[in-house]
């Protein structure tokens, strides 16, 4: 069995997820300047709809991806207007906090409806093993959440190129106040930017959902959005996509090739490295301050 | 600074150093109002239902109060009804040691435990309120009287579940050198038994070689340790880790289509680890000193008739019910012993009484089926029974097997 | 906050300078004295253990806010220095046999130390990635701490022996009411020493480089020294709390220093009030309090509506997310704010302003 291999694959499988899941986290940065803690929440929120829709209320999948998208920016639009407007010009320490109240609340509300055990969930992606070498054999889900992650993440970067709303996210967060004397309403910017984000939660929480298990450990996976968006830069998205796959690879070879326990801190130690080195991560735009 | 400002000051110094000399009536009798008089037997449980452990540590917490409502609907202990209070402490340190503190104002009798994390931090404090402590952590240090005098452990530690799991993978391997593959929590939790275990290997002269392998917490899959263990050759895979990864373990087995033998000591030998694997659990071993439903010991079937009339099955709440049920019988037997004994009830006379009353029968759930406490030692148990997951059950493999 | 309400006016730049400018502020502090010397004797001996943890709350949360409410700088590694504070003091102690002011003290100066250096990556790091700077380096003390078999026991944790300084002893009988004394004299000292420290040069160079370090550095603060300096004084007095709840606890392990008592800690001086020293008071009391009280109100009303008790657990975080989100929404300044305000309507009443 060619390890290298078969450790590449699920190296990338779970940096695809974790780049859905920074892809959310820079688009409320970068549109809406809040750093949101929140986001391994959305993950769980994600999965846990799924299961809600598909097992508990028995729709057909088409119909129950359906109805997770409209709530997915449901509540990625109530969050913003709730929680989020009303905060914005405070310091940047109270936008944080209230995002870390947030996930607390967020993470008791599942744990309110659905209990603390892992709920059963059929899977949904096949799991029949394919091969890729003489001997070297993978799951295909782990190759199908890779094509998943990347048609995602493909859309998503067609809809900044090209789409109205999408320019005009960008406008926005290039600069606001500039924006708003063209005529974007930046409001229903940030708030696009929440349901987007909620949405890519959504992808990565479902798609990571099926590959573990649906239970409330999925929101301590999203912590590792921290240390892939600060390798890609806080308001890069092509930034999410190297980081997401740089931490899922590094993750995945420390525990094939070293001490597996230190694959939960090697991301955090990647981190601070590059912060000494590049205090803005390597695609993150620096600032020039004026005073 | 001004001078009324530091008269001030110094007025509040010395008024601090004079109500010194006068304690207002600080005491803790350590558990006088629980005991006391004919009233009704207070324990406190210290429960875990929304914290890392919580998707076991609900079920346990069910069967200790499952436990006490049977008992007191038949009349309680002695004609004394038993009143436990349980509260949360999501696996939070120092949320139990509040919540510890909290019984012990009440004047509890014992402390019903659950993690290692509440147990570790409170092995000194119950020692010196005088408070017997059952948990759901079965670590070695806490057998040993001269360490910890209070704590009372009535499974098999996690030691000697390694002990029956070397000794079985020896049997089943059948000679030769077999590699033996550890994959354990990272915590002192799932390092426990692994130094005990090394040495039982060399004093036993088993043909085994075991290599540790620590398991990074919040991962999607355990293929890195898996490419590691298969390096080593490794056929076997002892787990010391909660049901969730290491239901992820046998699935990444399966998908991954190696030829590896996973077995669960305690903490993943559950339902929970066949639920969440899947038809990838199947013929995983596991070794589980409580008896679940499918083992149809008669210790089960009081369990089970208290369920029914409940609405609910012992297939329903998992043996983690059985575990916290047969948790709360044993302690309460000790108090029955204590209350025999002469009728006073503190923590010591329940620590006296448990040391001496002998074995306390469990109709067969607990290791060999009896729980035995001495002077010497607190661990109740060595036995554990040796199961193995078929069709999405654990079928009995072996019972009552003592290292 | 160097401001007084209007109508008051100082003869002299002694009084300008004192901490206290009126008699309602002096007949304020005797209640509190007067509070701190009754407490133990209105209340049981388990409120005397909440409002012990309380203290050490408290000092906890005037570090913290030093850094974070004073100097701007945000830090999610509030447990991990607790862990190096507690983990000092409690193996100098034990092992070393250093008598236990002396092990608390060099605990002190091990965490400001350790602080100091986990505040280098902050003179080039801003706003967010400091925040996730920090959160790495908990991570990175928690995994040692877990880790590192120095810190145990053999297999069992690091225990303490009860505190005993010379013939002073902490007995069985009086534990929480000792305890209680000698962490009232801790907490007033720590308090005392951050409110006078914004009256030095050196903890103005803090709040001028929270409001703008470029401005700041502009004006001759030398922002390099005061960002180190205040990660060490924060980090300090969070090593002093982790050193007394060592000794407390009597037993030290790592699972009392995750992410989350970080997150709990900020939650404090956010609803207390960042950048105020009687802010971070009000909220450790708050949050140490409110979870109690919730406790003991659901189990009084559980009887009636059972639900609330099966699902109390997840009621607490819920509670504790929205107390947060309230709080930044309604006053993003905090109970201290709030406080002010109560009082300006008392002061300025019939009038609105």
């Amino acid at each position: 069995m060619n390890t290298l291999l078969n450790l590449t694959v699920y190296g990338l499988s779970d940096g695809a997820i974790l780049a859905l899941a920074a892809l959310g986290f820079v688009l409320i940065y970068k549109a809406t300047g809040v750093i949101n803690f929140a986001q391994g929440e959305f993950l769980l929120i994600g999965a846990y709809t799924l299961y809600a829709t598909f097992v508990l209320f028995q729709l057909p999948m088409a119909a129950s991806v359906l109805v997770c998208v409209l709530f997915a920016i449901l509540l990625g639009v109530a969050i913003e207007r709730l929680v989020l407007r009303p905060l914005v010009g405070e310091s940047p320490i109270s936008v944080i906090m209230v995002t870390i109240g947030l996930a607390a609340l967020l993470r008791a509300v599942v744990q309110l409806i659905f209990g603390t055990r892992p709920v059963p969930q059929p899977a949904i992606l096949p799991r029949t093993p394919v091969q890729l070498l003489p001997g070297t054999s993978v799951p295909l889900n782990r190759l199908l959440v890779i094509v998943i992650a990347a048609v995602v993440l493909a859309g998503f970067t067609l809809f900044f190129r090209r789409s109205r709303h999408g320019i005009a996210m960008r406008a926005v967060a290039d600069d606001q106040q500039a924006s708003l004397t063209m005529g974007i309403s930046v409001r229903r910017v940030f708030a696009m930017a929440w349901a987007l984000a909620a949405l890519s939660a959504l992808v990565g929480g479902i798609l990571l959902g099926d590959v573990t298990e649906v239970s409330g450990r999925l929101a301590t996976f999203g912590l590792f959005v921290f240390p892939v968006v600060i390798l890609g830069g806080l308001d890069s998205v092509p930034g999410t996509i190297v980081g997401g796959l740089t931490i899922g690879l590094t993750t995945q070879y420390v525990s094939g090739y070293a001490d597996p326990g230190l694959a939960q801190i090697a991301p955090y130690l990647v981190l601070i490295a590059i912060l000494l080195v590049r205090p803005y991560g390597l695609f993150g735009e620096t600032r020039i301050e004026r005073v | 600074m001004s001078r009324a400002h530091w008269a001030a000051a110094i007025l509040a110094a010395t008024s601090l150093v004079l109500t010194a000399a006068c304690a207002p009536g600080g005491g803790n009798g350590g558990g006088g109002g629980g005991g006391g008089s004919g009233g009704p037997i207070k324990i406190g449980v210290i429960a875990d239902l929304t914290g890392a452990t919580g998707d076991v540590g609900t079920p346990y917490n069910k069967g200790m109060l499952g436990y006490v409502k049977w008992i007191n609907s038949k009349g309680g202990i002695d004609g004394r009804k038993i009143d436990a209070t349980s509260k949360d402490y999501a696996y939070d340190v120092p949320t139990a040691e509040r919540l510890y503190k909290e019984y012990v104002n009440d004047g509890v009798v014992a402390i019903q435990g659950w993690g290692t994390g509440d147990t570790e931090a409170l092995v000194k404090k119950v020692a010196a309120d005088e408070l017997p402590f059952m948990s759901a952590s079965y670590a070695e240090a806490l057998t040993d009287p001269k360490e910890a005098p209070y704590n009372f452990v009535i499974a098999p530690t996690y030691s000697d579940q390694m002990y029956v799991a070397l000794n079985w993978i020896d049997k089943e391997a059948g000679g030769g050198d077999t590699q033996v593959a550890f994959f354990h929590n990272d915590s002192p939790f799932g390092l426990a038994p692994l130094e005990d275990g090394q040495n039982w290997i060399q004093q036993k002269n088993l043909a085994l070689t075991m290599k540790p392998y620590a398991m990074p917490s919040g991962s999607a899959n355990y293929v890195g340790l898996l490419s590691q263990a298969e390096k080593q050759g490794a056929k076997y895979i002892i787990i010391q880790n909660v049901s969730s990864p290491a239901a992820q373990v046998a699935k990444d087995i399966k998908a991954q289509g190696l030829d590896m033998k996973i077995v669960c000591l305690n903490w993943c030998a559950d339902e929970l680890f066949v639920d969440g694997a899947g038809d990838a659990s199947e013929g995983h071993v596991l070794i589980q000193p409580f008896a679940p439903a499918t083992a149809n010991q008669p210790g089960n079937k009081e369990v089970e008739q208290f369920l029914k009339s409940e609405g609910s099955s012992l297939e329903k709440e998992g043996l983690h019910y059985t575990q916290g049920w047969y948790t709360m019988a044993v302690m309460a037997e000790g108090i029955r012993a204590a209350l025999k004994d002469g009728g006073d009830l503190s923590g010591t006379s329940i620590k006296d009484a448990l040391e001496t009353m002998g074995a306390v029968d469990t109709g067969g759930v607990v290791g060999t089926g009896e729980v035995k406490f001495s002077k010497e030692s607190h661990g109740g148990s060595t036995g554990t029974g040796i199961y193995v997951a078929k069709d999405g059950k654990m079928e009995p493999l072996e019972e009552g097997v003592t290292p | 906050m160097a401001a007084t309400a209007t109508g008051v006016y100082q003869r002299t730049y002694t009084r300008d300078l004192a901490l206290r400018h009126t008699r309602a502020e002096y007949f304020r502090l005797a209640l509190v004295i007067a509070g701190i010397i009754a407490a133990p004797y209105l209340v049981g001996n388990y409120w005397l253990s909440i409002l012990n943890t309380i203290l050490i709350a408290v000092i906890g949360a005037v570090g913290l806010n030093i850094l974070v409410g004073f100097t701007g700088q945000i830090s999610l590694g509030q447990g991990g220095f607790l862990a190096v504070g507690a983990y000092t003091s409690a193996l100098l102690y034990q092992r070393a046999d250093l008598p236990a002011p002396l092990s608390i003290a060099a605990a002190v100066i091990v965490t400001a130390v350790a602080g100091a250096l986990f505040g280098l990556p902050a003179l080039r790091l801003k706003g967010l990635y400091l925040a996730i700077a920090t959160l790495a380096s908990q991570e990175i003390i928690v995994f040692v701490a877990r880790r590192w078999d120095f810190l145990r026991d053999g297999s069992a944790p690091l225990s303490l022996d009860r505190l005993h300084v010379g013939g002073y002893e902490i007995t069985r009988e009086y534990f929480e009411w000792q305890w209680y004394q000698i962490l009232v004299v801790c907490a007033v000292v720590s308090v005392l020493g951050a409110r006078n420290l914004f009256r030095t040069g050196l903890g103005r160079s803090f709040m001028a480089v929270r409001d703008q370090d470029i401005a700041a550095s502009a004006i001759g603060v030398n922002v390099t020294r005061a960002k180190v300096t205040a990660f060490a004084v924060s980090s300090g007095f969070v090593g002093f709390a982790g050193a007394l709840s060592a000794h407390y606890t009597e037993t030290v392990t790592w699972e009392s220093f995750t992410l989350e008592i970080s997150i709990l800690y900020l939650a404090m001086i956010i609803v207390g009030g960042l950048g105020s020293i009687a802010g971070s008071v009000y909220g450790a009391f708050f949050m140490m309090v409110v979870p109690v009280l919730l406790n003991e109100l659901i189990f009084a009303i559980g009887d009636q509506v059972p639900f609330l008790v099966t699902r109390l657990p997840a009621i607490e975080n819920a509670v504790f997310g929205l107390v947060i989100i309230l709080f930044l929404l309604a006053e993003p300044r905090g109970l201290d704010r709030i406080w002010q305000r109560m009082k300006d309507y008392v002061r300025f009443w019939p009038f609105r302003y």
